[in-house]
C-alpha cells in the first residue's frame, strides 16, 4: 500500500479556493444581470440588448477560432441563416418562434458544413480568405433573391412569445436574450471539458502531430464550424424578434469583424471573456457617443493600442484551464492503478500477435522529392515482439520511409501493408494509429499549451473518434480514460508531473511524454524516429531502459537512431539504408562488421575528415 | 463578340489596377505572414492625396500632363511614408505575438485610416476634376480609350520594375531569402526590420499608384472605396498563391476579367459573390492557389 500513498500525493487536489472566488464572481454577475433592467433606461437597455446578442455571437465563434485554432471572417453567415431560416419560417409557414429553433439550428449546422468542407485542406491564412468569401456569398444572395425579401429584407415578423405573452419590451428582450446566453454558455462549455474539446486543443497546437495521436482531423475541425454555427444561429433568432424586421445590411463583413472583435478582446477560449469581450466592444463605443465623430477613431486606435500592451486579451483563458487531473482520483482506482502499472498492457482492440509473426511489411517503396530519391524501392517486414532498428547517414530515407508507413505522405510506389493483408497505402494517419501503429517525432511534437495529462489523454483518441458513443468525442474524460493515461504516465516515470505545462518539461521528460502519449493508443508497433538525440548519457540509459519495457510490456518497436551504442545494445535487427535504398541486415553483430556498412556509415566520417584535412593542406 | 471584347478591355483595366494592389498583400503575406487588412485603405488614402493634388493643381491651369504625373508622385509617396509608419506602430512590436493580435492590429488600423479620411474628407464621394481626354480608338466593335491602354501599360511598368527590383538587386534578394526563412535570412546577415519596412514601402507605393489612377479613371472616390477593392485585390493574391509575385499580377488581372464578364453577361450585384465562387472552387481542387506556394512544412 506504500505505493498507494506515492499515487495519492502525486495527484494534486483541486484548487478550491480558486474555485470559491470564481463561484462568487460568477453569482454577483449574474445578479447584476438580472437586475440591470431596474437600473437602466430603455435607450440603456437596448445597447444591453445588442451586447447579450453579441455575446452570444463571441461564444459561438469562439468555439471557431478559440478552441479549434480557425479563422473565421464570416461568422455573420451563419447570423444571418439562423435570422433569415426562422423568420421565413414564421412568415411563410407560421411556425411559432420557438417551432422554428430545431429547423434555424439545422440549417446553421448544414451550412457549417459547407462552408467546413471546402476549408478542410486550407492552411490557416487561406480560411480567412474563403470564409469572408463565404459571408459575402451568403449575403450577396439573400440581398439579391426575392424571396429573402432582397434589400429590403423580411418584416412582419411576429415576437417571440413565452407562455402566452409576447415578448416586446426591453427588458423582456433582454431576459430573452439572457436566457439565450446561458444556453451558449452551457453549451460551449459542455463542449470545450468533452473529449472533442482536448481534439480541438490539440489541433490548433499541432495539426500534424494531432493526425499522427489519432485525431480525425477533417471531421473535428468540420464539428467546429457546425457547433459554432449552431450558436451563431440562436443569436440569429433573437436578432430577428427583436425588432420584426431583418434586412441584409446586418449581416454585412463589418459584423464578422465585430464578432471577431468581441473574441480577441474578451481573450481566446475564454467564456467569461466574451462577456466581457461584448461589454467592451458594443458598449465602449456607445458610451462615447457624446464625442460621436471620433468614437469609430478612438475606437480603432484603443484596439491597436489593446493589441500592443496586451495581444491574449482581457480575460484569457488560463492555459491548462482543463486539469482532467483535478478530481482526486478514489482510492479503488488508485489501487487498480498500482496493481497494472509495471504489468503488461492489455490487449489492443486489434488483439495481441503471436510473437514472431509478421506484422507489418513494407515492399518495393519508393518515394522522391522533385529530382531527389529519398526512398528506393525499400522492403523489409517487422515481426511481433522485436526491436528492429534502421539507421543511414543523413538524408539515406529513414525518416520518409516512417512518413510513407503512418500516411503523412503516400508513396509513389511499393507497398505497405500491416500483418501481410491489410494495405496501409492512402489511409489516413489517424486510422493508422487506430490499427495499431504509432509514432513519434525526430524534433518531439508534443502540444505545448497543454498539460501534461492532457497530451498523454490525447493519445486516446484513435478510439473515440466517434461522435455519439460512450467513448465518444462528445463525451467528458471518464475515469477509466484517466486511470490509463495515470498508468502510462507512471510507466515513462513522468506521474508527478501531470499538471505540468508540456512546454516546461525538460527535453528528456518531453521525449518519455511523446512516448506515453503514443502507448495511449494501445498500439501494436511504436515507431520512434531518432528518439536519443540530443540526450546525455545519463538520459539515454534510462531511454534504453524504456524501450526494452516497452517491448517486453508486448509492443513491437521499430526504431530510427543514429547513435550506434543504442542501437547496437537496444536492436534484435538492424537495416541499414544509404541514399535511400537498402544496404544491408542483420543481427548488430553481423552489422558492425559487414564491409558495405562500414563504407557507406560508420567509417564515413573518418575518411571525410581526412579528406578534408588532405583539401586544406593542399 | 464586340461586347465580349469590351467586357475584355474593361476587365483588363480593373484588374491592372488590382493587380497592383494584390502584389502589396501578397509581399506583406511573404515577408510577416499578415494578411494587411489596412493595405487597401492606405490606396484609399493615396487616392485622396492624388484627388488634393488634381484639384489644386487644375485650379490653377497647370498642364494636364504634370498635373498627372504629379499627382501619382504625391500619391506614391505619401503611401509609401504611410506605409512605413503603420509597419513601425502597430505590425512591428507584435511580430513575434500571436498571428492573430497582428490581424487584429490590422483591422484596427484600418478602421482608422477609414474613420480619419472620413473625418477630414466627409462621408460622402469626392469626384476628381474630369482632367483626362476620352479619345480611344475601335477595333472590332470594341472601344478602348488611350487613358485605359496608357493606365495598363503604366501599372505593367510598374510590375515590371517591381519584379526586376526584387530579382535583381540585392534588397530584393534579402526580401526573397526573409520570405523563405526568416531565422536563416537573420543568420546571414540580413537587416531584417529593414527590409521589411521596405516591402511596406514598397507595396504601399503600388497601391497609392492604384489609388490615384483609380481616382482618375473612375472619377469618384471616399473612404470605404478601400474596402471594396482591397477585398478584390485580396482574392487575387490568395488565387495567385499567396506569397507569389507573379501569380498576385495574373491574379489580378484575372479578377478583373471574372468581375468585368459577370458586370456584363449577369449582372453587377452578383459579381462579388461569383468572385469568392470561383476562389473557393479554385481552392477546394488546387488549395495553394492557381500558381502554388513556397512554403512547405517539414514532417
Amino acid at each position: 500500500m506504500a505505493g498507494v500513498d506515492r499515487l495519492r500525493r502525486v495527484i494534486p487536489r483541486s484548487p478550491r479556493a480558486r474555485l470559491g472566488a470564481q463561484g462568487g464572481l460568477t453569482v454577483t454577475a449574474a445578479a447584476v444581470a438580472l437586475l440591470l433592467p431596474l437600473m437602466l433606461s430603455t435607450y440603456s437597455m437596448s445597447v444591453a440588448v445588442t451586447v447579450v446578442m453579441y455575446a452570444i455571437l463571441g461564444l459561438g465563434l469562439n468555439v471557431v477560432v478559440g478552441y479549434a485554432g480557425l479563422l473565421d471572417l464570416g461568422y455573420a453567415a451563419f447570423f444571418a441563416i439562423g435570422a433569415y431560416t426562422s423568420s421565413l419560417l414564421q412568415l411563410d409557414a407560421h411556425l411559432s418562434f420557438w417551432e422554428t429553433l430545431p429547423a434555424a439550428v439545422a440549417a446553421a449546422a448544414v451550412s457549417g458544413c459547407i462552408i467546413g468542407y471546402p476549408t478542410l485542406r486550407l492552411r490557416s491564412d487561406y480560411l480567412a480568405i474563403v470564409t469572408l468569401g463565404f459571408g459575402e456569398i451568403v449575403r450577396i444572395t439573400v440581398t439579391n433573391l426575392s424571396v429573402t425579401g432582397g434589400a429590403n429584407g423580411l418584416y412582419g415578423i411576429p415576437p417571440a412569445t413565452v407562455f402566452g405573452t409576447s415578448i416586446v419590451s426591453e427588458s423582456g428582450l433582454y431576459y430573452l436574450g439572457l436566457f439565450f446566453l446561458l444556453i451558449a454558455i452551457v453549451f460551449t462549455g459542455l463542449l470545450s471539458r468533452s473529449r472533442l474539446g482536448r481534439a480541438w486543443r490539440t489541433l490548433r497546437e499541432d495539426e500534424t502531430a494531432s493526425e499522427a495521436v489519432g485525431v480525425p482531423a477533417t471531421k473535428v475541425k468540420l464539428l467546429a464550424y457546425v457547433m459554432g454555427a449552431m450558436v451563431g444561429a440562436l443569436a440569429g433568432m433573437y436578432f430577428s424578434s427583436q425588432f420584426g424586421t431583418i434586412d441584409p445590411t446586418t449581416f454585412t463583413f463589418t459584423t464578422s469583424v465585430t464578432i471577431l472583435l468581441v473574441v480577441i478582446v474578451g481573450g481566446m477560449g475564454s467564456i467569461p471573456g466574451m462577456i466581457l469581450g461584448a461589454l467592451v466592444v458594443i458598449a465602449l463605443p456607445e458610451a462615447l457617443r457624446p464625442i460621436s465623430s471620433y468614437r469609430l477613431l478612438i475606437f480603432a486606435l484603443g484596439l491597436v493600442l489593446l493589441m500592443l500592451v496586451r495581444p491574449q486579451g482581457l480575460w484569457p483563458a488560463r492555459r491548462s484551464r482543463q486539469g482532467s487531473f483535478t478530481a482526486p482520483l478514489a482510492p479503488r482506482e488508485v489501487t487498480a492503478t498500482t496493481a497494472t502499472a509495471g504489468e503488461a498492457t492489455e490487449a489492443p482492440a486489434a488483439g495481441r500477435p503471436e510473437p514472431g509473426s509478421l506484422l507489418l511489411r513494407v515492399s518495393g517503396l519508393r518515394h522522391s522529392f522533385g529530382g531527389v530519391i529519398a526512398v528506393n524501392d525499400v522492403s523489409f517486414d517487422l515481426h511481433a515482439g522485436e526491436i528492429l532498428s534502421i539507421i543511414g547517414p543523413n538524408g539515406a530515407g529513414k525518416t520518409t520511409v516512417f512518413n510513407c508507413i503512418t500516411g503523412m505522405v503516400t508513396p509513389q510506389r511499393g507497398e505497405v501493408s500491416l500483418r501481410g493483408e491489410r494495405s496501409l497505402l492512402k489511409v489516413k494517419p489517424h486510422k493508422i494509429v487506430s490499427l495499431g501503429l504509432a509514432r513519434t517525432f525526430q524534433g518531439v511534437r508534443l502540444f505545448e499549451g497543454l498539460d501534461v495529462a492532457d497530451n498523454c489523454l490525447a493519445g486516446l483518441s484513435a478510439h473515440q473518434g466517434r461522435l455519439v458513443s460512450r467513448h465518444g468525442l462528445l463525451g467528458r474524460t471518464s475515469a477509466q480514460d484517466r486511470r490509463e493515461a495515470l498508468r502510462w504516465l507512471t510507466f515513462v516515470g513522468l506521474a508527478g508531473k501531470a499538471h505540468v505545462l508540456a512546454s516546461e518539461l525538460s527535453y528528456g521528460d518531453r521525449r518519455r511524454l511523446e512516448i506515453a502519449r503514443s502507448l495511449m493508443s494501445r498500439p501494436l508497433a511504436l515507431l520512434l524516429d531518432e528518439p536519443a538525440a540530443g540526450t546525455n548519457p545519463t538520459e539515454k540509459r534510462e531511454l534504453m531502459g524504456l524501450v526494452r519495457q516497452v517491448r517486453n510490456s508486448g509492443v513491437t518497436v521499430l526504431l530510427i537512431e543514429h547513435d550506434m551504442g543504442v542501437v547496437m545494445g537496444l536492436s534484435d535487427r538492424v537495416i541499414v539504408l544509404d541514399q535511400g535504398a537498402v544496404i544491408a541486415e542483420g543481427p548488430p553483430r553481423q552489422i558492425r562488421s559487414d564491409p558495405r556498412v562500414i563504407d557507406a556509415y560508420l567509417g564515413r566520417e573518418d575518411r571525410e575528415a581526412t579528406e578534408a584535412v588532405g583539401e586544406v593542406s593542399e | 463578340m464586340s461586347a465580349f471584347l469590351q467586357y475584355v478591355v474593361n476587365g483588363l483595366t480593373s484588374g491592372a489596377f488590382i493587380a497592383l494592389v494584390a502584389l502589396g498583400y501578397t509581399m506583406i503575406y511573404g515577408v510577416i505572414r499578415l494578411i494587411n487588412f489596412a493595405h487597401g485603405d492606405v490606396l484609399m488614402v493615396g487616392s485622396f492625396i492624388g484627388y488634393e493634388v488634381v484639384v489644386t493643381l487644375v485650379a490653377q491651369h497647370w498642364p494636364i500632363a504634370l498635373i498627372v504625373l504629379l499627382a501619382l508622385l504625391a500619391g506614391m509617396a505619401f503611401t509609401g511614408g504611410l506605409g512605413m509608419l503603420i509597419e513601425r506602430v502597430a505590425y512591428q512590436p507584435l511580430l513575434n505575438s500571436s498571428r492573430l493580435a497582428i490581424l487584429i492590429s490590422a483591422l484596427g488600423v484600418s478602421l482608422a485610416l477609414e474613420q480619419g479620411a472620413q473625418l477630414i474628407f466627409g462621408a460622402g464621394y469626392s469626384a476628381y476634376p474630369n482632367v483626362l481626354s476620352s479619345a480611344g480608338f475601335t477595333f472590332a466593335g470594341a472601344r478602348a480609350s488611350y487613358v485605359q491602354v496608357g493606365m495598363i501599360v503604366l501599372s505593367l511598368l510598374l510590375m515590371l520594375g517591381l519584379y526586376l527590383f526584387v530579382h535583381k538587386t540585392m534588397a530584393g534578394t534579402a526580401m526573397r531569402a526573409l520570405a523563405m526563412d526568416k531565422d536563416a535570412a537573420t543568420l546571414m546577415g540580413i537587416n531584417v526590420p529593414r527590409t521589411i519596412l521596405l516591402t511596406f514601402m514598397l507595396g504601399s507605393v503600388l497601391a497609392g499608384a492604384s489609388g490615384v489612377m483609380q481616382g482618375l479613371y473612375y472619377t469618384e472616390i471616399n473612404f470605404f472605396m478601400g474596402f471594396l477593392i482591397g477585398l478584390r485585390a485580396f482574392t487575387a493574391a490568395v488565387l495567385g498563391g499567396i506569397g507569389n509575385i507573379p501569380g498576385a499580377m495574373v491574379a489580378g488581372f484575372l479578377i478583373g476579367l471574372i468581375g468585368s464578364f459577370s458586370d456584363g453577361y449577369i449582372s453587377s450585384e452578383w459579381s462579388d459573390a461569383i468572385i469568392f465562387a470561383v476562389l473557393i472552387a479554385v481552392l477546394v481542387f488546387k488549395p495553394t492557389g492557381l500558381f502554388g506556394e513556397r512554403v512547405a512544412e517539414r514532417v
